[in-house]
């Protein structure tokens, strides 16, 4: 019992003072233990992850650049648009089309002119 | 039995060393390349990564005025140029029938053997495609086609005032008119964008030196042009012209009393649109402002203003009019019709044009004599007071400042001058006339004639330009207003007189200017230029126009009074009406 207890002074303060009649506090020393190129290979892992989580933010970035054309390009053929708008309304107010249209056609020049008294 | 020792250069420390010194090798290269040729390989992957775009502002549009309203005269319309990769091309006669279909009038001739040339990488298939057409093009995803962006001026009133806008030529570089003298407003300044880009050239958002310069578009500008003046000018004087049988002649309508243009009309006319179609250049050229001429004797009213404000004549001066006068050893005449009687007043002089009358004013500047002091007197005021000899500035490209000879320079400058006092001798363009004119009538300020009224703002605010008073002493107020009051009563009981309507004060002076023959270095008696110069309104004069005849077949020697008459007639009448004048009672 007193080894038992001694191991678990040793290797488990927690179950020393969790420690209670008829409880199995024993727990074993891990007897595996991490080399030094295990060590090197998980820094390696673990520094190789970083730098593709930080590859993946600041490539992020540059899909804004993608965005950014998308809406420029949409906003580009909207302006157009209205450019063409303004032309074709132009084009319909033009006096020669007014002067041939069929309402003109319908008008006559007035035979003369009054004016009202103010 | 002892074990084996190992040897010292086994074949496993050899392999260890090798691999030691590979790894050496790497390491040394790679910090000389990424430490010690840091800033050269940084500026090659700049060089092949960073694109510059140049991005091109829109040119300025111009508008007119109709009435209170801003119209369109000028605008911009995206449009496009089709072209091909002819070696990416799969199927060339797919896309010759799709073009074809779809933007047959803008292929360019012989596009199909452009496309079966595989030693070339661009091919322009077609040109001036609008948009919708575009949008169908792209639609059919065709193979080796691609679509490039371009604008182009487009003109909604056609060929309405096209010597005074002028045109954008291939180049977007303006030509004549105002698109010529106000190209550095128009044009704009172009923007830059410099981006580290992708492989299809999209401007991505992770350099640190990106540049982006927005483009500053050109000044929209408006004019002080009135669309409905403009138009009813062009065809007043196209039907003026063909009355008489002539082809060329020229109106301006402007406001006497801020020097704003209502209107400039030329013909022969053109589209500026097809300028390209155009074999006579000499029809871009706004004749108003570039083509100075002998006017004849609309002169006669400013001669008289000089004459007034000189105080060498005034209104209550008589002279003795014998039909002729000699200066030196020539013999000045009147038109064999004009009347010949003692007391002739300075009315009379304008009301019959006589140049016996003004060459007396001349002679009363010297002390009773055509001399040095009158020739200087004249020069004085046609120069430094109605600026003759001088560009006026107007925003047209072009202009000419016309030809005054000094009163002390060449030969015959007695005879010279003489000449001058009713219009010969002497050049100046109608702008030049007219703004002088304008001055001489209004109280004696000359303003500034201009065409540009402000400018138009992206929310459609109108930022106007305050007109420009460039002398205020032309004539003094009260010889303005008699000035005014003898031209008025000159038209008023004369030939013209009875084509205005009552109630108005319209005024004027017809001119008729021979023209030099080229064969025989003298003065024709088979052609002549008519002109008409006069104003009109109730008690003040609301508008001046001017007239020129360039070409009429009527001989005779009136052409002021048969060619550019009428045409100064029918334009002041409707102009009362436009202006929505009440007549005095």
């Amino acid at each position: 019992m007193s080894q038992f207890r001694t191991t678990s002074l040793q290797f488990s303060t927690r179950g020393q003072r969790m420690w209670r009649r008829n409880q199995n506090t024993v727990s074993f020393a891990p007897t595996a233990a991490l080399g030094p190129v295990t060590h090197t290979v998980l820094i390696a892992l673990m520094i190789a992850v970083l730098g593709l989580i930080y590859l993946t933010q600041v490539t992020k970035t540059s899909l804004y650049g993608y965005q950014l054309d998308d809406k420029q390009t949409k906003l580009d053929g909207l302006l157009a648009e209205k450019q063409n708008l303004e032309v074709e309304n132009a084009r319909l107010q033009a006096l020669e089309r007014v002067k041939n249209s069929s309402v003109a056609a319908n008008m006559e020049a007035p035979a003369s002119t009054d004016y009202a008294a103010n | 039995m002892q074990a084996p020792k190992l040897h010292q250069m086994s074949r496993t420390r050899l392999l260890g060393a090798g691999l030691l010194l590979i790894m050496a090798i790497f390491i040394v290269r790679l910090f000389y390349i990424q430490v010690l040729q840091h800033d050269f390989y940084k500026k090659a992957a700049r060089e092949t990564q960073v694109t510059k775009f140049t991005i091109q502002p829109d040119r300025g549009q111009i508008y007119a005025m109709d009435r209170n309203e801003v119209t369109p005269l000028v605008l911009n319309e995206t449009v496009y140029t089709v072209f091909a990769d002819p070696q990416e091309v799969k199927n060339p006669d797919k896309i010759a029938s799709s073009l074809r279909r779809i933007a047959g009038g803008n292929v360019v001739d012989g596009f199909e053997q452009g496309l079966q040339n595989k030693k070339s990488r661009y091919a322009v298939l077609a040109r001036q495609v609008t948009r919708p057409q575009a949008e169908l093009i792209k639609k059919e995803d065709l193979q080796g086609v691609g679509l490039q962006e371009g604008s182009r001026r487009v003109y909604p009133e056609g060929s309405l005032a096209s010597q005074l806008l002028g045109f954008v030529d291939a180049e977007g570089k303006g030509q004549y008119g105002l698109e010529g003298a106000a190209n550095d407003r128009l044009k704009g300044t172009p923007g830059l964008l410099q981006a580290v880009t992708d492989v299809r050239r999209i401007p991505l958002t992770i350099g640190d030196d990106d540049i982006r310069r927005a483009p500053k578009n050109g000044d929209d500008l408006v004019l002080t042009i009135d669309r409905n003046i403009q138009a009813q000018a062009e065809a007043v004087l196209a039907a003026g012209l063909k009355r008489v049988n002539a082809t060329t002649g020229s109106m301006l309508v402007m406001d006497p009393n801020d020097g704003k243009v209502l209107a400039m009309a030329n013909m022969p006319t053109y589209d500026p649109a097809k300028y390209n179609e155009v074999t006579d250049y000499s029809v871009f050229q706004n004749s108003v402002v570039s083509f100075p001429y002998e006017a004849g004797s609309v002169i006669k009213t400013l001669t008289m203003g000089a004459g007034l404000d000189s105080g060498a004549v005034n209104a209550s001066s008589t002279f003795d009019n014998t039909g002729s006068v000699k200066v030196d050893d020539t013999t000045i005449r009147n038109v064999e019709e004009d009347p010949i009687f003692p007391n002739t007043t300075m009315t009379d002089v304008l009301q019959y044009s006589l140049n016996t009358g003004v060459v007396y004013v001349l002679q009363q500047m010297g002390g009773g004599e055509v001399n040095q002091k009158a020739r200087e007197t004249l020069y004085n005021y046609f120069v430094d007071h109605y600026r003759f000899n001088k560009k006026t500035g107007i925003e047209q490209a072009n202009e000419d400042d016309g030809t005054i000879i000094g009163p002390n320079e060449g030969y015959g400058r007695n005879v010279r001058y003489a000449n001058m006092t009713f219009g010969q001798g002497m050049d100046v363009t109608m702008i030049q006339a007219a703004s002088a004119f304008s001055a001489a009538i209004n109280g004696g300020v000359y303003y500034q004639p201009h065409v540009i009224g402000g400018m138009r703002s992206s929310d459609g605010s109108i930022k106007a330009e305050q007109p420009k008073v460039v002398a205020n002493n032309v004539l003094r107020p009260e010889i303005s207003a008699q000035l005014q009051e003898m031209i008025y009563q000159g038209r008023h009981k004369g030939f013209f007189g009875k084509f205005d309507p009552a109630g108005f004060r319209v005024g004027g002076k017809t001119g008729t200017s021979q023209i030099i023959d080229p064969k025989t270095g003298k003065y024709s008696d088979e052609n002549s230029v008519g002109s008409y110069l006069g104003f009109g309104g109730v008690d003040q004069p609301k508008y001046v126009i001017m007239v020129r005849v360039l070409d009429s077949k009527r001989t005779g020697g009136y052409e002021g009074t048969t060619a550019a008459g009428p045409i100064f007639n029918e334009m002041s009448n409707w102009m009362l009406k436009y202006l929505e004048l009440r007549p005095k009672q």
